[in-house]
């Protein structure tokens, strides 16, 4: 690792810091203290860690398989597919049982979009066409089915546009089953920064690739169903966490894999932090925030150094 | 190996070449025996000192000789080259060759596509050509560049002129 890495690795991880403590402690009421913080805060942090590590690692994955810097969950419709099997869920069961139903279904339509891309003769760029058109299809479905059921909008919606209030599983099995998928994606890591190189070059014939290519576009449909499950759909996090972070540390998976944890749920955060404080009682849906948040910046560094999308 | 094959983007030549090594095994880390491997290649192929300058700075020559590398560090016994000395400069060419010449000596069969028939005519050792019909011609250097092989399968005339050492390829209209 060089000087500059090792910099920004440490600016990473004390803007993670900044980010969790402010939305741990800001403009924290004194008296009631521990219940806000049990109830309110600490499970929203948890949800917002988990949701933009798991987005962001699904980025890269997806980025990196696909060589393209345009494949990221939502695009690819993963976030989509998850979050239609989610609205399926809260109107199939009663609300306090949807967690797990809504959780399975996530996993199952998003298992469709690898297989409406053929798993015989698997293609990325297949995937990338089906999973858009498949991402404005079941958008439109799950906006059908919001006006259809007005009773049960608000759910529905804030699956939509994203947000840490839509469900209802316990924080102990999210930690647990996040940091499962962490220990199970660490496993396949290192074999990225083989994928990272034309398979033309690395594999004797394209089959051979496409069983890696598999394995890592489920584990990031089922990383992406995780993060819908705490958040909803969101945008963005998924392509501009990991190309950010391959502009600032390079190329080397195993040291991306970290700093995209950082920066995704750094990102996840600060967006947090403004949706319920900027306009005090109001609270902006995460989705808006992460666009006005992220974008800019985004741009910003794509024109500093633009060079990463040249290939 | 392709003929235009990807690059991933600000990747050092010591890390593209490492990559390799991650493709069999489930390690997070490269050994230093692999390390030396890695080095030992790049001093063969004159790229020693460029090993911590990223890829986007080498030149097509350059590019193609990391690639061949790659093809022998991963134990490579037969290489399959489209066209590796193709977009390059003839000192880039000549230079490729003259590496892939050197490993055949090492047991490694080459099997290259080629356009360029007075350099395939220096540097072969066996030659086979497909005429439109589909017909295979397989030879080796003396027998294939005759006049008759070369009009069956490029259909154009040409003229074979001994030299005093070598023997040329000349087109005739």
């Amino acid at each position: 690792m060089t000087k500059k890495q090792i910099l920004s690795i440490i600016l990473l991880v004390f803007l993670f810091f900044i980010c969790l403590f402010l939305c741990l402690f800001y403009k924290l009421d004194i008296n009631n203290k521990e219940l806000i913080l049990s109830y309110i805060r600490i499970p929203t942090i948890i949800k917002a860690i988990i949701s933009g590590s798991c987005l962001a690692i699904a980025g890269m994955f997806l980025q990196t398989i696909s060589k393209n810097a345009l494949a990221d969950p939502y695009l690819t419709g993963l976030s989509a597919g998850a979050g239609f099997g989610i609205v399926i869920s809260i109107l199939l069961f009663n609300s306090v049982n949807y967690s797990i139903f809504g959780f399975i279904g996530a996993i199952i339509t998003a298992f469709l979009v690898i297989l409406l891309s053929g798993f015989s003769k698997f293609s990325i760029t297949k995937l990338i066409l089906i999973g858009l058109s498949l991402n404005l299809f079941t958008g439109a479905i799950i906006s059908f089915l919001i006006l259809k059921n007005p009773d049960k909008s608000y759910e529905m919606t804030l699956i939509l546009t994203g947000g840490f209030s839509s469900s209802e599983i316990s924080d102990k099995f999210l930690v647990i089953l996040f940091i499962l998928t962490l220990i199970i994606c660490s496993i396949f890591i290192p074999k990225l920064n083989a994928l990272r190189l034309d398979n033309k070059l690395i594999f004797k014939n394209q089959s051979a690739a496409n069983k890696y290519n598999i394995i890592f576009v489920i584990l990031a449909a089922f990383l992406t169903s995780i993060s819908v499950y705490c958040a909803g759909i969101l945008g963005f996090v998924g392509i501009i966490c990991p190309l950010l972070s391959k502009l600032i540390f390079g190329n080397d998976i195993r040291l991306l894999f970290f700093t995209n944890i950082l920066l995704g749920s750094s990102l996840l955060l600060f967006s947090n932090f403004i949706s319920t404080n900027i306009i005090y009682p109001l609270q902006i849906p995460l989705g808006i925030v992460i666009s006005i948040v992220g974008v800019p910046f985004f741009i910003f560094f794509l024109l500093k150094k633009g060079g990463i999308l040249n290939n | 190996m392709p003929q235009n094959p990807y690059y991933p983007s600000s990747i050092t030549t010591f890390d593209y070449l490492s990559s390799i090594f991650f493709k069999n095994n489930w390690k997070w880390f490269i050994s230093n025996t692999e390390k030396d491997k890695i080095n030992n290649i790049l001093m063969r192929i004159g790229l020693y000192d460029k090993k911590n300058i990223s890829i986007e700075n080498l030149s097509g020559g350059e590019m193609q000789k990391i690639n061949i590398a790659l093809g022998l560090i991963s134990g490579a016994d037969v290489l399959l080259l489209d066209e590796p000395a193709s977009n390059m400069d003839l000192n880039n060419q000549v230079n490729i060759l003259k590496l892939l010449k050197e490993l055949t000596s090492k047991n490694i069969t080459i099997v290259i596509i080629m356009h360029d028939l007075s350099l395939a005519m220096k540097y072969g050792d066996n030659f086979i050509g497909i005429t439109n019909e589909n017909k295979i011609i397989q030879k080796n250097s003396i027998d294939f560049f005759t006049p008759e092989n070369l009009k069956e399968i490029f259909n154009m005339n040409f003229e074979i002129v001994k030299g005093q050492n070598n023997t040329y390829v000349q087109i005739l209209d």
